[in-house]
C-alpha cells in the first residue's frame, strides 16, 4: 500500500513538471509576445513604441532571451512562491491570483454543491419512479438546461435581475466593498451576490448529473441483489439507499479529479458574462496579452488540482467500492 | 440606494421576452430603431445631438475673484493644520473657468466602469488638465492650461512657456521649471531610460532643447524653424500630451516631471547600486523598472502630479480609486478650488456587456467610454426609468470604419499590383454602399463618404470632396475594372487574376473588439463588392497579431478607424504611411519616411510620393500654409483613394454618452477628438453633483 502511495506520488511530481514545461511552451507559440501585445495597447491610447524601444523592454523583462532561460527565471520565482511578475498588471503573479482564487472557490463550491443537492434526488427520482410524469418533467428540464448555453443564460438572467428585480448587474460584490477588507457586512454582501453565479453554473453540470444518476441507478435496480433485499422485507426507503445508490455513486467519485481544477477555473465564459472576480476572466486576458507567467501560472495550477484531485478520487473509489479494495489486497 | 421603479406593465414584459429569446445581441437593433431612419422623419440621433458648448477661460486678471473657498473636506484639514490654507495652495495666478452652466457644489463620488489595468485612456483623459496646452472646447484655438502663456518666435525656432507663480505639485512642493529641465537631462537624454529621441520634440531627424530661462519661465529651440510646434504643445503628443499619459506604461516624455520625487529613484543621484538596491527592496528586476513603476500615475498613490485628481487604489485593484488634488490650480468664476466631485471611482467589469448593463442600470454616473452606439435602444428605453440623460458627441475624422491599403504589399505580386491601381481602388470604393453601412452600423446617424476630415475642421478640403470615388456606382465601378483588364470572370461572376491563378481574392484584415464592429462591416461590404465581381476575404485577428501583421508588412487591406486625421499633422498615422509605429499604409514606406530614406522602401506611387514630401515640409510652415498643405494632401489622398472612406463623424468611437441626471455642468456637447482628451476640453473638474 505504502508503495503504491509513493509510487503515485512520484509520477504525480513528474507530471506537474511535465505541464509546468507543456504549459510555458504552449503559451509561447503564438506568434509575438507581451511586448507586442503591449504596442498594440499603446497604439490604442496614440502613443508610439519604436522597435528599439521594444527592444529595449523585451530586454527588461527578459523576453530576448532563449525559451529555456525563460523558463528556469519563471521556475526560480515559482520555488520563491512569488510566481514571476504578471506584466500586465505590474504586480506578482502570487497577489494577482491571490484573492481571485479563494472568490472562485466560494462560487464553484457553492455551484457544485447546489448541482448535487438538485441532481441527486432528482435522478434518484427519476430512476425509481422511471416513465412517471414527475421522470419525464425532470427529464424535459433536465435536457432544456443541457442545451441552453449557459453564457446565454447568464446574460437573460442578468437583464431580467435588472429589469424585474433591481438587482445590481455582475460581479460579486456592490461597489463600496470590492475593495474593502474582510468583515461580515462583506461576508453577506458576498452571499447576496452568490445565488445567481452559482445557480448558472450549477444548472448545466444539474442536467448531466440527473442523466448520469438516473442511468446508472437504472442498472443497479435492476440486479438480484435488490430484488433479494426486497424479498427480505428490508424497507423501501433503505433497500435503495443503502445499496444501489451508494454503487451509483461510483462514477461520481471518479470524476472528483476533475472537480478540483473546475473548482479554481470554474467556468470561463460564464465568469466573464456575469463579470465575476475570479481566476477565469484573468486565464483569459492573460492568454490574450501573452503574459506567460501568469497564464502559465495559472495552468500550472490547474494541473496540480487536476493531478492531487485524480489522486484524491482514487483513494475515494477504495473507500467507496469495496471490490477495488480487494483487488488492491491480492 | 432605493430606487423609484415603474411597475412593467403585461405588454412589456412579453416583448422583453421575445427580445431575450433572441439573445441580448438582437436588442441592440430592433425593427422600430431601423425604421425610424427612413423618411423625413428625423433620425433618432440627431435629436441626441445638441449644441456645441463648454466652460471657458478668464484670462483677464482683473475679473478673477479676489477670495477663494475651497472642498469641505479640505477645509477640515486646514483646520486640523494638515494642510495650507487654500490661498497658499493655488498659483497666485489660477486657472479661472466660468463653467459650462453654472458654479457648482462639491461633494460626492463619480461612478465609473473600467475593463482593466490595459484601460488606462479612461482615466488619462478624464485628468488630461495636466496638458501645459489645450483646446478651446471647439477644439480649433489654443488655451492655457498648466503653462498660463505662451510665445512662438517669429522664426519659428522656439517656443516660451510661462508657468503659474506659485503653482505646487500635489504634495505641496514648488512646479518650477527645473522640473523640465530634469526629464530633459536626466530622463529624455538618459540613454537608458530613452534610447531614442522623440519625433514629436524633433524637426527634420533633429532634436530640441529644453532651457530654464527663470524659475517660471521655459524655452523649447530647435535647430530649424519648427512653428507646429505649438500644436504639438496643445495636442495628445508626447511632449504636450501632459505627465499622466506620457509617463504610464513605460513611457517617459512629457517635457516635466517632478524632480524632487523621482531624483530620489535616479542612479545619478544616489548611485547605481543604490537605485537597484532600491529596486531589488521593492521587488522590482532593477532600478529602470522601478523608476518607471515609481512615475506611473496610475501605479503609485505617491507620485506628486498637477492632475484634479490623483490615485489612492492603482488600477491593478477590482476597483481603481481617485481623489481630489488639494494643490490643483483651477478655480471657478466664484473662486471655488476645482474639482468639485471628491472621488472618482471606477469599477472592474470583466467583459463589455456587463459595463453596457450596468450603465443601462444607472450603476455610473457618467460614462461615455465603452458605451456602444448598437446599445442605444435600450439606453433609450431605461433612461427615464433610471434617470439619466444619453448624449451623442460625434467626432470630426471622415471615416470610423477605413478600408486602409497596404501600399508596400509585395508578398502576391498580382494583388500588388492592383493595390497599387488607383482605377482598382476607386471601383473599390464605388462598390460600397454606404448608406446600408450607416444605417445597419451606425443607426443612420453617421456621414456617408471618403476620408476627408468634418468641413468643420480648418483641414478639410471641401465638400465635394466628400462624394469624390466614394458614392455607390456599380456601373462605374465596373467599366473601371474591365478597362484596367480584370475582364474575365469564373461561372459565379468573380473576376480572375491575370496571371491564371484564378479567382482575385482580396483580403480584408480586422482586429476584434475595436470599438467599432469592424469585421461585421467588412462582411457587409464582402457581400456588395459580389456586385462588382471582386472576391473579399474577411479575416479576424487579435488585436495584437493585426498590429504584428502590419509590422510584418503582411496585410493587404486592414480596417481601422482614421481618427486624429482632423489634425493632420498632429496624428498622421490614420492617414499616411509616416509612423512606424503603425502604418497600415505600408509598413516599408513608414520606415523610408521615418529613417530619412535610409531605410525602409520608397512608395512606387509617384502621387503618394509627392504627399509624403509634402508632409515632411509642414511643420516648419507657418499655419495657413499648413492648411493649404493638409487641403492638397487630402484632395491627392481622396481623388487616388490611398485609403477608402465608409462612414464617419459619428458617436460611434466614446461617443455615447450616459450622464446621470444628477450630474451638472454637462454640455449638451461636446467635442469628441483625441487632441480634445474628451472629456478633457469640458473640463470634468467642473462637473458636479446637483442637490
Amino acid at each position: 500500500m505504502v508503495t503504491y502511495l509513493v509510487q503515485r506520488l512520484i509520477l504525480a511530481l513528474l507530471t506537474v513538471w511535465a505541464i509546468s514545461v507543456l504549459a510555458f511552451v504552449i503559451i509561447q507559440l503564438p506568434p509575438g509576445d507581451y511586448i507586442t501585445s503591449y504596442i498594440a495597447q499603446m497604439s490604442a491610447s496614440g502613443g508610439a513604441v519604436s522597435e528599439q524601444e521594444a527592444e529595449a523592454l523585451r530586454q527588461e523583462y527578459g523576453l530576448d532571451q532563449p525559451m529555456l532561460v525563460q523558463y528556469l527565471r519563471w521556475m526560480k520565482q515559482v520555488v520563491q512562491g512569488r510566481f514571476g511578475m504578471a506584466l500586465e498588471w505590474r504586480r506578482p503573479v502570487s497577489e494577482v491570483i491571490g484573492d481571485r482564487l479563494w472568490l472562485t472557490m466560494v462560487v464553484s463550491i457553492a455551484a457544485i454543491l447546489l448541482t448535487w443537492l438538485l441532481a441527486l434526488p432528482i435522478g434518484i427520482y427519476s430512476a425509481v419512479r422511471q416513465y412517471s410524469p414527475g421522470d419525464y418533467l425532470a427529464t424535459f428540464v433536465g435536457f432544456i438546461g443541457l442545451a441552453v448555453p449557459s453564457f446565454m443564460l447568464a446574460l437573460v438572467l442578468m437583464y431580467l435581475g435588472f429589469r424585474y428585480f433591481d438587482m445590481s448587474i455582475g460581479g460579486l460584490f456592490s461597489d463600496e466593498f470590492a475593495d474593502a477588507p474582510w468583515s461580515l457586512a462583506k461576508v453577506w454582501d458576498l452571499a447576496k451576490h452568490l445565488p445567481l453565479p452559482a445557480l448558472i453554473l450549477g444548472l448545466a453540470g444539474t442536467a448531466q448529473l440527473i442523466r448520469i444518476m438516473r442511468a446508472n441507478l437504472l442498472d443497479e435496480l435492476r440486479k438480484p441483489y435488490v430484488m433479494t433485499a426486497r424479498a427480505r422485507g428490508v424497507p423501501e426507503r433503505r433497500v435503495i439507499l443503502k445499496y444501489p445508490v451508494r454503487v451509483a455513486l461510483n462514477p461520481f467519485a471518479s470524476t472528483i479529479g476533475y472537480l478540483l481544477p473546475y473548482v479554481v477555473s470554474g467556468s470561463i465564459i460564464v465568469s466573464l458574462v456575469l463579470s465575476l472576480p475570479t481566476v477565469g476572466p484573468l486565464l483569459l486576458k492573460a492568454l490574450v496579452a501573452q503574459d506567460m507567467f501568469l497564464a502559465g501560472t495559472i495552468v500550472l495550477l490547474l494541473g496540480l488540482l487536476t493531478v492531487v484531485g485524480t489522486f484524491l478520487s482514487d483513494l475515494l473509489l477504495l473507500w467507496i467500492d469495496p471490490r477495488i479494495r480487494m483487488e488492491g489486497k491480492r | 440606494m432605493p430606487k423609484k421603479r415603474t411597475a412593467v406593465s403585461r405588454r412589456e414584459f412579453i416583448r422583453d421576452a421575445a427580445l431575450l429569446s433572441g439573445g441580448l445581441a438582437a436588442v441592440g437593433l430592433p425593427g422600430s430603431v431601423r425604421g425610424q431612419t427612413a423618411g423625413a422623419r428625423p433620425k433618432l440621433g440627431a435629436q441626441l445631438i445638441g449644441k456645441l458648448e463648454g466652460p471657458e477661460l478668464i484670462l483677464d486678471p482683473a475679473k478673477w475673484p479676489k477670495k477663494f473657498s475651497e472642498a469641505p473636506m479640505l477645509a477640515d484639514l486646514v483646520k486640523q493644520g494638515k494642510l495650507p490654507p487654500v490661498e497658499q495652495r493655488i498659483p497666485k495666478e489660477p486657472l479661472v473657468i466660468k463653467p459650462v452652466h453654472e458654479i457648482g457644489r462639491y461633494g460626492g463620488t463619480w461612478r465609473r466602469g473600467f475593463t482593466g489595468p490595459g484601460d488606462a485612456e479612461n482615466g488619462n483623459r478624464i485628468v488630461s488638465a495636466d496638458k501645459l496646452l489645450f483646446w478651446e472646447y471647439t477644439g480649433t484655438q489654443h488655451r492655457p492650461s498648466v503653462a498660463r502663456q505662451w510665445l512662438l518666435a517669429d522664426d519659428g525656432k522656439s517656443v516660451t512657456l510661462y508657468l503659474r507663480k506659485g503653482h505646487k505639485w500635489s504634495d505641496g512642493k514648488p512646479f518650477t521649471a527645473d522640473d523640465f529641465v530634469f526629464w530633459y537631462e536626466d530622463v529624455y537624454l538618459n540613454k537608458d531610460i530613452t534610447p531614442t529621441p522623440h519625433p514629436d520634440f524633433m524637426i527634420n531627424g533633429k532634436s530640441g532643447v529644453v532651457k530654464k530661462v527663470d524659475e517660471t519661465t521655459v524655452i523649447f529651440e530647435f535647430p530649424e524653424p519648427n512653428y507646429l510646434f505649438l500644436d504639438i504643445l496643445a495636442g495628445s503628443t508626447a511632449m504636450g500630451g501632459g505627465q499622466a499619459l506620457w509617463q504610464m506604461q513605460g513611457r517617459a516624455m512629457g517635457a516635466y516631471m517632478p524632480a524632487h520625487y523621482v531624483k530620489q529613484f535616479h542612479p545619478k543621484y544616489i548611485g547605481l547600486d543604490a537605485a537597484n538596491a532600491k529596486a531589488k527592496a521593492a521587488n522590482f528586476d532593477g532600478w529602470l523598472a522601478y523608476i518607471r513603476n515609481r512615475w506611473d500615475w496610475r501605479l503609485n498613490p505617491e507620485l506628486p502630479v498637477l492632475t484634479p485628481w490623483k490615485v489612492v487604489t492603482p488600477i491593478n485593484n477590482p476597483t481603481w480609486v481617485m481623489d481630489r488634488n488639494p494643490f490643483f490650480y483651477e478655480v471657478d468664476t466664484a473662486g471655488n478650488q476645482l474639482p468639485y466631485i471628491d472621488r472618482i471611482q471606477m469599477t472592474l467589469a470583466e467583459n463589455l456587456e456587463v459595463l453596457n448593463l450596468r450603465a443601462i442600470a444607472g450603476q455610473y454616473d457618467l460614462q461615455e467610454r465603452h458605451t456602444a452606439m448598437t446599445k442605444l435602444p435600450v439606453f433609450l428605453e431605461n433612461r427615464d426609468k433610471v434617470g439619466y440623460d444619453v448624449r451623442l458627441d460625434p467626432a470630426l475624422n471622415g471615416s470610423d470604419a477605413t478600408l486602409q491599403i497596404n501600399h508596400a504589399y509585395d508578398a502576391d505580386s498580382e494583388v500588388a499590383k492592383w493595390l497599387q491601381t488607383a482605377d482598382f481602388r476607386r471601383a473599390l470604393s464605388m462598390g460600397i454602399d454606404r448608406d446600408q453601412l450607416n444605417e445597419t452600423f451606425w443607426l443612420g446617424i453617421g456621414v456617408p463618404g471618403s476620408v476627408a476630415p468634418s468641413e468643420t475642421t480648418p483641414y478639410s478640403p471641401g465638400p465635394e470632396w466628400r462624394k469624390k470615388w466614394s458614392t455607390l456606382d456599380v456601373k462605374q465601378a465596373n467599366a473601371l475594372l474591365d478597362k484596367i483588364g480584370l475582364t474575365k470572370k469564373d461561372s459565379e461572376g468573380y473576376r480572375l487574376r491575370l496571371d491564371g491563378k484564378g479567382r482575385l481574392r482580396i483580403e480584408l484584415l480586422t482586429a476584434a473588439g475595436s470599438f467599432v464592429p469592424h469585421t461585421q462591416i467588412a462582411e457587409m461590404i464582402q457581400q456588395q463588392w459580389k456586385k462588382i465581381g471582386i472576391q473579399a476575404d474577411v479575416k479576424e485577428v487579435e488585436r495584437s497579431l493585426f498590429e504584428t501583421r502590419m509590422r510584418s508588412n503582411e496585410q493587404q487591406i486592414s480596417i481601422w478607424a482614421n481618427d486624429g486625421t482632423e489634425l493632420l499633422y498632429l496624428f498622421p498615422r490614420h492617414g499616411l504611411p509616416v509612423d512606424p509605429a503603425e502604418a497600415k499604409m505600408g509598413h516599408p514606406i513608414a520606415d523610408w519616411y521615418a529613417s530619412g530614406g535610409k531605410q525602409g522602401k520608397a512608395p512606387k506611387d509617384p502621387e503618394l510620393l509627392k504627399a509624403l514630401e509634402l508632409f515632411r515640409t509642414a511643420n516648419g510652415k507657418k499655419l495657413p500654409e499648413r492648411i493649404k498643405i493638409a487641403h492638397e494632401i487630402f484632395r491627392m489622398m481622396i481623388d487616388g483613394q490611398y485609403s477608402i472612406g465608409t462612414v464617419g463623424q459619428s458617436p460611434a468611437t466614446m461617443g455615447v454618452r450616459i450622464a446621470s441626471r444628477k450630474m451638472g455642468n454637462m454640455a449638451s456637447r461636446q467635442i469628441n477628438a483625441q487632441h480634445c482628451r474628451t472629456p478633457g476640453t469640458s473640463q470634468p473638474s467642473t462637473y458636479y453633483f446637483k442637490a
